[in-house]
C-alpha cells in the first residue's frame, strides 16, 4: 500500500507526467471558459435572441396550439429563462456535462446530440486525412525547398504556396468544383455518395464515396499545404546554419542522411503549428462542406445559424470545441514523445 | 535614420511590389465605385448574362451588376479589414505592453488571460458570437473580429518587450527614475514600431479572410456588399453548378490577392528586420 503510494509520487514528479497533467488542467479550463461564453452570449446581447427564436418558430412551424404549448415548455425548461441567472448557468453546466444538448427547433424534435452525432463522423472523416496529408506533404515539399534554397524546385514551389496558403480553403472548391466537375464532368457535383447507395461496408458504397470525396479532399489538402510548406522552408533554412550542419557536411555524410537530420530537428515548432491552427482548419473545412453540399457538421452550423436554432448552435459548437480540445491534447502528446528534451526532463515546459 | 531604413525597404521588391498590389486595389476601393456608377444592389439587368460591353464582369441571378458589387465589396472589405485589425491591434499591444512592462503578477494574470482566448478557436468564436446578432453592421463585425483575434499579439508585444527591457538603454533610463509609462513611450516602442506594423499588416490578412468566412456561413454583414457577401450569394445560388464563373472568382481572386500581398508585405519586413533570413 505505502510502496504504490510512492509509485504514484515518483510518478507524479516525472516532468512528463507534471506537464501532462497541466496541459489537462488547462484544456479544461479552456473548456469551461468556453461552455461559459456559449451560456452568457443570448443572455448579453441585446434584443432577447431567444424571443426572437420563439417568435420565429411559432412563425415558421404552422404549429396547432398544443405543439406551440409544448415547444414554449421545452424552451422555458431548456434555458430556464424564468429563473435567476445563476441557478441558469449551473443547471446549464450540468446539462453540459451529462452531454444534453437540448431540442433543436429547426428539426423539432429531434436531439441536438443525436443530430450532431450522425453528422459529425463525415466531418471527421474529411477533415483528419486532409490535415494529416497536408501536414506531411506541405512539410516535406517545403523542407526540400529549404534545403536547396534559391533552387529551381524552391523558385516554382514558393509563389504557389504563398499563393495557396492565403486561398481560401472555399474558394479553392469553388474552382476545382467548376474546374473539375462542371466543365471537364470528371468528379459529381456534391454530397458524400451517390444518391443511390445506401452508406454500407460494400465496395459500391466505398467506391462511390471515395470518387465523391476527391475534390473536397483535394482543396484542403492544397489549400493547407502551401502554408505548411512556407513554415517549414523557413525552418529548414535557420537549422542549416547549425555548426552540425556544416560538419556533417565536411564529413561528406549523403544529402539524404542530412536533409533526414535538418527536418527532425525543424519539424518541432511544425507540430506546436498544427494545435494551433486545428481551429482555423475546421473553420474552413465546415465551409468546404458547403460548396460541395457535404452532409457533414458544416451543414448543420450553417442550418442552426441561418434558422437561429440557438440550441443546435450551442449543442454543434459545444460539441465542436470539444473535438478541437481532444485533437489539441492528442497533438500535445505526439509533441512530448517527439521532443527528446520533454522526453527525457531536460526542459519542463 | 528612418529615412535611410525605409529608402532601404523600398529597395526590396517582394515589398514594392506588394504595396503596389494593395494601393492598386484600395485605390480600387475608394475611387471605382464612383468611377463605375452602377448601382450593385439594383436588379435592373438580364439575369446571368456572361460578361459584355455592357456589364464588364456580367451579371448575377437577380440581373445585378458584379462589377459594380466587387468594387463596391473591396471598399467593405478593406475597411473591415482596417477596422477589424486596429481594434485587435489596440487590444493585443494593450495587454501586452501592461503584461510586459509591469511583469509580476499583473503579468501572470494577463498571460493566462491571454492563452485561454488563445485556445478558443476564433472562427468558432466569432460564428458564435455573430449568431445572437440579428443585424450586423460593418462595425459589428469588425468588433466581432477584433476582439477575437489579438491573442497572438499580446504574446508577441509581450515577448518583444521582455527581450528588449533587457538591453543597457532601458536599464539607464530607470537608473534616471523615468516611470514605467515613460519608459514605454520614449524607449520601448519606437523600437517596436517595425514589428506592430507587420503585426498590423497580418491581423488585416486574416481580417478579411474572417470576414469572408462569416458571410460565407451566414453571418457576415447583413446590408451591403462584401467579398464575402459576394460569394456567400454564389454559393447560396449555386454559381458553380451552374457555371457562372465570372460571379466567384473575381471575388475569391481579389481576396486572394490582397491577403498574400499583405503576407509578402509582413515576409519582407521581417526578413529585413531579422537578419537571420537574410544570405548564407
Amino acid at each position: 500500500m505505502e510502496g504504490e503510494k510512492a509509485v504514484y509520487r515518483g510518478l507524479l514528479k516525472r516532468p512528463v507526467v507534471k506537464l501532462l497533467i497541466r496541459k489537462v488542467v488547462f484544456l479544461f479550463i479552456t473548456y469551461f471558459v468556453f461552455i461559459t461564453i456559449i451560456f452568457a452570449l443570448p443572455r448579453l446581447v441585446p434584443g432577447n435572441p431567444l424571443a426572437e427564436m420563439l417568435a420565429n418558430i411559432l412563425q415558421t412551424m404552422q404549429a396547432t396550439p398544443e405543439l406551440v404549448r409544448a415547444v414554449e415548455r421545452r424552451l422555458m425548461e431548456e434555458f430556464g429563462l424564468h429563473k435567476p441567472w445563476h441557478e441558469q448557468y449551473i443547471e446549464f453546466l450540468g446539462r453540459m456535462l451529462r452531454g444534453d444538448l437540448g431540442t433543436s427547433y429547426s428539426l423539432y424534435p429531434r436531439k441536438v446530440s443525436e443530430l450532431v452525432f450522425t453528422y459529425l463522423p463525415w466531418t471527421l472523416g474529411l477533415l483528419i486525412p486532409a490535415t494529416l496529408v497536408s501536414w506531411i506533404a506541405g512539410n516535406t515539399l517545403g523542407a526540400l525547398a529549404g534545403y536547396r534554397r534559391g533552387g529551381r524546385f524552391d523558385n516554382a514551389l514558393l509563389p504557389v504556396s504563398l499563393i495557396l496558403s492565403q486561398t481560401p480553403y472555399y474558394w479553392l472548391a469553388m474552382i476545382l468544383l467548376y474546374t473539375f466537375s462542371v466543365k471537364l464532368r470528371l468528379f459529381p457535383l456534391g454530397g458524400a455518395y451517390p444518391s443511390h447507395v445506401v452508406p454500407s461496408f460494400t465496395l459500391e458504397f466505398i467506391a462511390g464515396y471515395l470518387y465523391h470525396y476527391t475534390l473536397p479532399f483535394l482543396s484542403i489538402v492544397l489549400a493547407a499545404a502551401g502554408g505548411w510548406a512556407i513554415g517549414m522552408r523557413v525552418l529548414v533554412i535557420y537549422e542549416l546554419r547549425s555548426d552540425y550542419v556544416d560538419f556533417a557536411d565536411s564529413l561528406g555524410l549523403s544529402d539524404r542522411k542530412l536533409l533526414q537530420y535538418v527536418f527532425k530537428n525543424s519539424v518541432l515548432p511544425q507540430v506546436t503549428g498544427l494545435a494551433l491552427n486545428l481551429g482555423t482548419i475546421l473553420g474552413g473545412s465546415l465551409i468546404t462542406e458547403l460548396v460541395f453540399s457535404y452532409p457533414g457538421t458544416g451543414y448543420l452550423v450553417f442550418r442552426a445559424l441561418t434558422r437561429l436554432d440557438y440550441p443546435m448552435i450551442q449543442g454543434t459548437f459545444a460539441i465542436l470545441f470539444l473535438t478541437l480540445i481532444l485533437a489539441n491534447f492528442l497533438v500535445d502528446l505526439v509533441y512530448m514523445v517527439i521532443d527528446p528534451r520533454i522526453r527525457t526532463g531536460y526542459i519542463g515546459e | 535614420m528612418p529615412s535611410r531604413i525605409l529608402l532601404e525597404i523600398f529597395k526590396i521588391k517582394k515589398f514594392t511590389i506588394s504595396l503596389a498590389i494593395i494601393l492598386l486595389l484600395l485605390f480600387i476601393g475608394l475611387v471605382g465605385p464612383s468611377i463605375y456608377p452602377t448601382d450593385p444592389f439594383e436588379a435592373v439587368f438580364r439575369p446571368e448574362d456572361p460578361p459584355s460591353s455592357k456589364n464588364p464582369l456580367g451579371t448575377d441571378s437577380y440581373g445585378r451588376d458584379v462589377l459594380a458589387q466587387l468594387l463596391h465589396g473591396i471598399r467593405m472589405s478593406l475597411y473591415i479589414g482596417f477596422t477589424a485589425s486596429l481594434i485587435a491591434l489596440a487590444i493585443g499591444v494593450a495587454i501586452g505592453s501592461i503584461a510586459g512592462v509591469k511583469g509580476g503578477l499583473t503579468d501572470e494574470v494577463l498571460m493566462s488571460v491571454t492563452n485561454v482566448v488563445l485556445a478558443l478557436p476564433s472562427i468558432l468564436l466569432m460564428l458564435l458570437i455573430a449568431a445572437y446578432f440579428k443585424y450586423r453592421d460593418p462595425m459589428l463585425v469588425s468588433i466581432i473580429i477584433g476582439v477575437t483575434s489579438w491573442p497572438w499579439v499580446a504574446r508577441a508585444v509581450r515577448a518583444q518587450l521582455l527581450s528588449l527591457r533587457a538591453r543597457e538603454f532601458v536599464h539607464f533610463s530607470r537608473m534616471a527614475g523615468y516611470s514605467d509609462f515613460r519608459i514605454a513611450v520614449e524607449d520601448l516602442l519606437p523600437n517596436m514600431a517595425a514589428y506592430i506594423f507587420m503585426a498590423l499588416v497580418l491581423l488585416m490578412s486574416g481580417a478579411m479572410m474572417a470576414e469572408a468566412g462569416l458571410s460565407m456561413i451566414g453571418v457576415g454583414i447583413t446590408r451591403g456588399a462584401s467579398l464575402g457577401i459576394m460569394l456567400y450569394w454564389a454559393q447560396m445560388l449555386e454559381a458553380v453548378r451552374r457555371g457562372l464563373w465570372w460571379w466567384f472568382v473575381p471575388p475569391g481572386s481579389v481576396l486572394v490577392a490582397l491577403s498574400a500581398s499583405l503576407l509578402m508585405i509582413s515576409t519582407a519586413l521581417d526578413e529585413y528586420f531579422s537578419p537571420r533570413l537574410k544570405g548564407r
